[in-house]
C-alpha cells in the first residue's frame, strides 16, 4: 500500500479511536450529567416524531444536557413504550406517549409493560379527534351517519388505523355512544387510512384535526363533529358530538412520561425544565408552524389527567 | 400559475436555496455511499437544524440528501457487493459481479446515468401531473394492491436462476421472515418467543447488510489459503468506460425500469427497495438476453438504478398533493415540511405556489448537477479498487457492525445483521438465490394486509376483484399477460 494511503489510513484510525475514547470518559455533577433520550414509539414521520423533533431541537437550554430523539418503532408503539418500562429508572429516558399505549391498550391487551410502570412528566400537546365522511358519502352530518348506520348495520365501512388505536377507539366510543353498527377496516396508520377515504373506498374516518382541516377546506372531506367539550378553534361551524348527537369526547393528547421508580428529584427536574420549555419563544414559534397549538400540563396535573382517563377507558371495556 | 413559476426562480436567486441543495447532494452520495448511513437517518437528524432556515434552504438541502443517497448506494453495491442504501440492492447483483471481472467503472457509470435518466423522467412526471396522478393513485386501495402484490411475487419466479425449486425456497423462507412482528389487524404477535425488539419486525437494512457485506466477507474468508494470498495482493482494474453503444442499447430498459419505478413511487406505501427489485425482474423477463442477468448484466445494472431513482420524484406526489408519505424517506421528509409551515395536501399549492416551485426547480437542477458528483464520487471511491482486499474487507466488517448499529442505536440490529451474514452465507453455498427471499419478505406481508383488508370491505366475497373498474382491469391485464408467456414458453419448448 503506497505510504500516501498508510498515513490516510492511520491518521482516520487515529481520530475515530480519539473520539470513541472521548466519550467514554465519566462525567460527574448533577442530574443531569449526561445527554437525555426522547423515546419516540412510532415510525418517523408521524405527529409524534415532528413534535419530538421540535422538542429535542429547543431542550438543550432548558435541561443542560442535549436531549436526542430515539426512534423505537414496532407493534404499534408496544416496542418504544416497553423499552423506557425497562431500562433503568435514572431518569435519562423519557417516553413520548400518547393515549393509546399509556392508558389503553396495557389494560386490555397483553403487553411488556403495564400502565403502571410510567410516571407523567409532562402533557405537551392535546387535539381532539375529528369525525368525517368522505365527499362522496351519503351523510353530511352526525346525524346523517347514525341514520344510515342503523338503516345499514355493518355496510358502513369507515378507515381505522389499528385495532385498539386512537381512530379505532374514537369509533368504538361512537358506536357504543350511539348504538350503532359500523365496520372499520385496519389499514395500519393514519397515511393509509386517509388515502382510503379521499379515494372514496371507504366512508367515514376520525383524525387530528390539524391534518384533516385542508382536506375539508378543499372540499374532499365533510366535517361531522368534534369530540371535544368545546368546538375546534380554527373550526368553529363544525359541532361538537355532544351537540350533533353522540355525547362523547376521545383526544389524542401527546405527554413525556418517565419510568416509576425515578428518584423524586429527578422527576420534579425534569418536570420544572419542561415547564420553562413551555415558555420558550422559539419552541413556541416552531411549535405554531406546525398548526399545533401547546396544550401545557403540568405534572401533578398530568397524573390526575391520565390515571381519570385510565379509569374511564376501564370502564368503557368492561362494559362491553 | 405563470407568476407561481416567476416568484419560484427569484425565491433561488438568493443564491443559498442552490447552495444548500448541492450541498445536500454531495452530502447524500457520501451517506448512500457508505454502508449503514441511510438518507432516512441523516435526514432525521439534520432536520431540526433545519428548522430556523427559510423553507426553500430547508427543504432543498434535504431533498438534495434523499436524491444523492438513493444513487450514492450503488456505488459500494459494484465496488463491495454491500448495498449502500436498500433500494441499490437489486443492483448487487450484476454490478459487483461486473467489479469483479474487472469492469466496476462500466457498471459504475451505467448506474450514473440510468439513475439521472431515471430522475430527470419521473421529476418531468412530477411538474407536469402531479395532480391528476395523485387523484387516480388515491383510487388504489386495498383490491387494486393485492394484484399488484400477487403479480410481484410472481416475478419470483424471473429472479430464482436456474433452479426454480431453490427458488421457491427461497422465497418461501423469505415469507415467514416477513411475517415476523405484531399484526396490526389483530394484534397477534408472531414468532416473537417473548421478545420486544422484534414486535416492529425484522428490520430491512441491518439483515441486508449482513446477507450481502458480511456473507461476502465470510465467503471469502472461507476459501484456500492460498487462492486468497493471490486474491489479497492483485487489485483489480477499474476496467474500460461505458461506451456509447452499450448505453443506448439499456435505453429501452431503462425508460420501462422508470416508469415502473415512478408508478410505484407515486403508489403510496411501496418505495424505493421495492422498485427495483421489481424493475429488475421485470427487466429480465423482457430482455433478449436473460441468461446473463446475475452474471454481470449491465442492463441488470441499468433497470435496477433507473428504477430506484425515479422512485424520488414519484414518493414526493402523494406527499406534496394529498399528504400522504410515499415510504419512510417522505414521511421524514413531510415532517420538515410541517415545520416549515408547508402543510402538504391539496392547500399547499394554493397557499404557497413559489415555494414549490422553487422545489421543482431544485429538482431538476440537483438531477442535472447529481452527473458531475457522481463522476467525481466514481473517481473517488473506484481508489477502494487498488487496495488490497484484505484491508477492504477489514473495513467492510467493521462498517457492517458499526453501520447496523447507527441506525437506531440499537443493539438488536446489529444481531440481525449477523444472523443475516451468516444465513447469506449459507444461501451462497448452497445455491439459494438472494433475490426471491428479498421480495418475498417486503411483499408477503403487504399481500396478506391488503388481501384481508379486501375481504373485509367486500360483502360479496372474492367478486370485489371484479366489482371495481380499476381492479377489474388489472385483473385482466395480468390474465393476457400470462397468457401471452405461457405461449411463449410452450413455442419454445418445442422442438427446433
Amino acid at each position: 500500500m503506497s505510504s500516501k494511503l498508510k498515513k490516510i489510513f492511520m491518521v482516520g484510525s487515529l481520530a475515530c479511536l480519539t473520539v470513541i475514547a472521548s466519550t467514554a470518559f465519566a462525567q460527574t455533577g448533577a442530574f443531569p450529567n449526561q445527554p437525555l433520550k426522547l423515546v419516540i414509539p412510532y415510525p418517523p414521520g408521524g405527529a409524534l416524531s415532528v413534535l419530538g423533533a421540535v422538542v429535542t431541537t429547543s431542550a438543550e437550554q432548558h435541561f443542560g444536557q442535549p436531549m436526542i430523539s430515539l426512534v423505537r418503532a414496532g407493534g404499534g408503539g408496544a416496542t418504544g413504550s416497553a423499552l423506557v418500562a425497562q431500562t433503568p429508572a435514572d431518569g435519562y429516558t423519557l417516553l413520548l406517549g400518547e393515549p393509546t399505549i399509556v392508558s389503553l391498550r396495557p389494560q386490555v391487551e397483553k403487553l411488556p409493560y403495564t400502565s403502571d410502570d410510567f410516571v407523567p412528566v409532562a402533557r405537551l400537546t392535546k387535539a381532539p379527534i375529528m369525525f368525517v365522511a368522505a365527499s362522496a358519502a351519503p351523510f353530511s352530518d352526525l346525524k346523517g351517519m347514525i341514520d344510515y348506520a342503523k338503516a345499514n348495520p355493518n355496510k358502513l365501512l369507515y378507515s381505522s388505523d389499528n385495532k385498539n388505536g386512537w381512530t379505532y377507539t374514537g369509533f368504538e366510543l361512537l358506536k357504543k355512544s350511539a348504538g350503532i353498527e359500523m365496520k372499520g377496516i385496519e389499514f395500519g396508520g393514519g397515511g393509509p387510512a386517509i388515502t382510503n377515504v379521499l379515494g372514496g373506498n371507504t366512508m367515514a374516518y376520525a383524525g387530528d384535526p390539524s391534518i384533516l382541516m385542508d382536506h375539508i377546506k378543499a372540499g374532499k372531506l365533510k366535517a361531522l363533529c368534534v369530540a371535544d367539550s368545546s368546538r375546534y378553534e380554527l373550526a368553529k361551524d363544525v359541532p361538537t358530538c355532544k351537540e350533533a348527537g353522540a355525547n362523547i369526547e376521545w383526544s389524542l393528547w401527546i405527554g413525556v412520561l418517565v419510568r416509576k421508580g425515578t428518584p423524586a428529584d429527578r422527576v420534579e427536574k425534569l418536570r420544572a425544565s419542561f415547564a420553562a420549555l413551555s415558555k420558550d419563544d422559539a419552541f413556541l414559534r416552531i411549535l405554531a408552524r406546525t398548526n399545533t397549538t401547546l396544550a401545557y400540563m403540568d405534572g401533578a396535573q398530568f397524573s390526575k389527567f391520565v390515571a381519570d382517563e385510565q379509569s374511564s377507558l376501564k370502564k368503557l371495556y368492561d362494559a362491553k | 400559475m405563470f407568476e407561481n413559476i416567476l416568484a419560484g426562480f427569484s425565491v433561488l436567486l438568493d443564491g443559498w436555496p442552490i447552495v444548500a441543495a448541492l450541498g445536500g447532494l454531495a452530502l447524500g452520495v457520501v451517506v448512500g455511499a457508505i454502508p449503514g448511513l441511510t438518507a432516512t437517518m441523516t435526514i432525521a437528524i439534520l432536520m431540526p437544524f433545519t428548522f430556523f432556515l427559510p423553507p426553500a434552504v430547508a427543504i432543498g438541502f434535504l431533498l438534495g440528501i434523499y436524491k444523492g443517497a438513493v444513487y450514492g448506494g450503488s456505488i459500494p453495491a459494484v465496488l463491495i457487493n454491500t448495498p449502500g442504501t436498500a433500494a441499490a440492492a437489486a443492483t448487487c447483483l450484476d454490478g459487483s459481479v461486473l467489479a469483479k471481472s474487472g469492469q466496476a467503472k462500466k457498471a459504475l457509470q451505467m448506474s450514473l446515468y440510468a439513475s439521472v435518466v431515471g430522475d430527470l423522467l419521473s421529476t418531468i412526471l412530477l411538474i407536469a401531473v402531479a395532480a391528476p396522478l395523485a387523484a387516480v393513485a388515491v383510487k388504489f386501495s386495498a383490491p387494486e394492491y393485492t394484484l399488484l402484490f400477487i403479480f410481484s411475487l410472481m416475478l419470483v419466479a424471473a429472479v430464482s436462476g436456474p433452479n426454480p425449486m431453490k427458488g421457491l425456497l427461497s422465497a418461501g423462507i423469505g415469507a415467514l421472515v416477513g411475517c415476523v412482528g405484531m399484526d396490526p389487524a389483530s394484534g397477534s404477535q408472531r414468532y416473537v418467543f417473548g421478545s420486544t425488539d422484534i414486535l416492529g419486525g425484522v428490520p430491512l437494512v441491518p439483515l441486508l447488510i449482513g446477507m450481502f457485506a458480511l456473507a461476502e466477507v465470510l465467503d471469502r474468508v472461507s476459501k484456500p489459503l492460498s487462492l486468497q494470498h493471490i486474491a489479497s495482493q492483485v487489485p483489480t482494474t477499474a476496467g474500460p468506460s461505458l461506451t456509447k453503444m452499450e448505453f443506448t442499447k439499456c435505453l429501452p430498459t431503462i425508460f420501462r425500469s422508470s416508469g415502473i419505478g415512478a408508478v410505484i413511487g407515486v403508489l403510496p406505501g411501496l418505495g424505493a427497495e421495492i422498485a427495483c427489485w421489481i424493475a429488475y425482474g421485470v427487466a429480465k423477463k423482457r430482455s433478449k438476453e436473460p441468461e446473463k442477468y446475475g452474471k454481470g448484466s449491465i442492463e441488470g445494472v441499468s433497470a435496477s438504478e433507473s428504477a430506484n431513482n425515479a422512485c424520488v420524484p414519484g414518493d414526493l406526489i402523494p406527499m406534496l398533493v394529498f399528504g400522504i408519505p410515499g415510504d419512510v424517506v417522505t414521511a421524514v421528509l413531510m415532517g420538515a415540511f410541517i415545520a416549515q409551515g408547508l402543510t402538504p395536501g391539496p392547500l399547499l399549492f394554493v397557499n404557497h405556489g413559489p415555494v414549490i416551485y422553487a422545489l421543482y426547480a431544485i429538482l431538476i437542477m440537483t438531477n442535472i448537477a447529481l452527473i458531475f458528483f457522481g463522476l467525481i464520487a466514481i473517481r473517488a471511491f473506484s481508489k477502494i479498487l487498488a487496495l488490497p482486499q484484505i484491508y477492504v474487507f477489514g473495513c467492510v466488517t467493521v462498517l457492517a457492525v458499526a453501520g447496523s448499529y447507527a441506525i437506531n442505536s440499537d443493539f438488536f440490529d446489529v444481531t440481525v445483521m449477523f444472523i443475516g451474514g451468516i444465513a447469506g452465507f449459507v444461501m451462497r453455498r448452497t445455491g439459494i438465490p438472494v433475490a426471491p427471499f428479498i421480495i418475498s419478505m417486503l411483499l408477503t406481508p403487504m399481500l396478506e394486509n391488503n388481501f384481508r383488508q379486501t375481504l373485509s370491505m367486500s360483502d360479496v366475497g372474492l367478486a370485489i376483484f371484479v366489482q371495481r373498474p380499476i381492479s377489474a382491469g388489472l385483473l385482466a391485464f395480468f390474465v393476457f399477460v400470462a397468457f401471452v408467456l405461457f405461449r411463449s414458453a410452450k413455442v419454445r419448448r418445442l422442438p427446433a
